[in-house]
């Protein structure tokens, strides 16, 4: 849920990087907190155990674009990927605006990603939101890892709906496609914000898997 | 979660005379209004020494991890939490179901009178936010057109 300040001029926006556990989510934040200016950001706040599991959650404060005179304020979370803190993923989901999902492209991480795709479902549904209605898209995580599943095989798992959505082949600790996974969200944010007002309706996002040079493409996705 | 509208430049006036005249009653240096989200929405007092959006994101977890521990001792959630420090403190106390308000302070004043005052403050804050309507929309619109095609945040 969007938070407008007519005084302040804010526009507040909350995206929550959601997956299983060890898939990258924090790896993402620390990536964007790294790389991005340092007047557009705040600082990386991070609720961790001593052995870097995320325990509570991850966050980022970060300032973007200014649309008629109102700064759009985007505001990032992880959620704990372990299974026993499903009551912190729903605290961390309330009053969610966009999603990224973070899928582990390891083959012995399938069940997990599924399971944990299922667990937003649920998640969002105890808000009342469906998933086919809130901006979100799909990173499939360490396409650097030699044990992968390919792209067409994740997408056939967590791609498979009525409504597909954009993807992305990530390695989150060199920062591939990091960014354009969160600008993709971000603009689907805003153009479903526009459509509020029964603004002109914006072009659905392009179904695609864009891939940098540098990673060798592992297979077209195709509709299954 | 019920959605809390837009604030306007006259309500964020009202919830800022609101928040004024309790920083001047209990002493305080800063109170911030946030949903249970996370979000900040509103702020009054000094903020240029903390980030409030950090503080609202830290306190609105901090507010729903005590919950189940007031569950165990039969209560449905800690309707206020006080966290004491050397110099400066916290209290947050519930305002209604949506929204949660936070207040620091420091040795000027006491716990006793921040949660005294705090209390008719949550009160105010809250019947305020019930008289928006939900209906009236956020009332600010863009087109798509709008909003840039170039990328929002880019890697240096």
């Amino acid at each position: 849920m969007s938070i407008i300040n007519y005084a302040s001029r804010e526009i507040q926006f909350k995206i929550v990087y959601y997956g299983p556990a060890l898939c990258g989510k924090t790896t993402n934040l620390a990536y964007i907190h790294e790389r991005i200016s340092p007047s557009n950001r705040g600082d990386l706040v991070s609720l961790a155990t001593a052995a870097d599991r995320t325990l509570f959650f991850d966050f980022l404060p970060l300032n973007a674009v200014v649309i008629k005179g109102f700064v759009t304020k985007f505001q990032l979370y992880t959620v704990p990927g372990q299974v026993i803190y499903n009551a912190t993923r729903q605290l961390v989901l309330r009053s969610v605006d966009g999603v990224v999902f973070v899928a582990d492209s390891q083959w012995e991480k399938m069940e997990e990603n599924v399971e944990s795709f299922r667990n937003l479902e649920e998640n969002l549904a105890q808000q009342n939101i469906s998933i086919d209605e809130i901006p979100y898209v799909l990173q499939y995580n360490k396409r650097d890892l030699g044990n992968i599943a390919p792209v067409n095989y994740l997408e056939f798992l967590l791609n498979n709906r009525k409504k597909r959505v954009q993807s992305f082949e990530v390695i989150s600790s060199t920062g591939q496609n990091v960014f354009s996974s969160l600008n993709a969200v971000s603009q689907m944010l805003l153009h479903k914000f526009s459509k509020g007002d029964a603004a002109p309706a914006a072009a659905p996002p392009p179904v695609a898997v864009p891939v940098e040079p540098s990673v060798p493409k592992i297979a077209t996705p195709s509709r299954v | 979660m019920n959605s809390i509208p837009a604030l306007t430049i006259e309500n964020v006036a009202s919830l800022d005379n609101i928040l004024g005249d309790f920083l001047k009653k209990a002493d305080a240096d800063l109170v911030v209004v946030i949903d249970r989200g996370g979000n900040a929405i509103s702020q009054f007092g000094d903020v240029s020494v903390m980030d409030v959006t950090i503080i609202a994101a830290l306190a609105a977890g901090s507010f729903a991890a005590t919950k189940e521990l007031a569950r165990r001792i039969g209560e449905v959630e800690f309707n206020a939490l006080y966290h004491q420090g050397n110099g400066s403190h916290i209290f947050m106390n519930s305002v209604d179901d949506d929204t949660i308000m936070i207040t620091v302070f420091g040795l000027r004043t006491t716990v006793g009178l921040v949660r005294f005052y705090s209390a008719a403050t949550a009160q105010a804050v809250s019947k305020l936010l019930k008289s928006l309507d939900p209906n009236a929309g956020h009332g600010f619109s863009f087109n798509a057109s709008d909003i840039t095609a170039a990328p929002i945040f880019a890697d240096r």
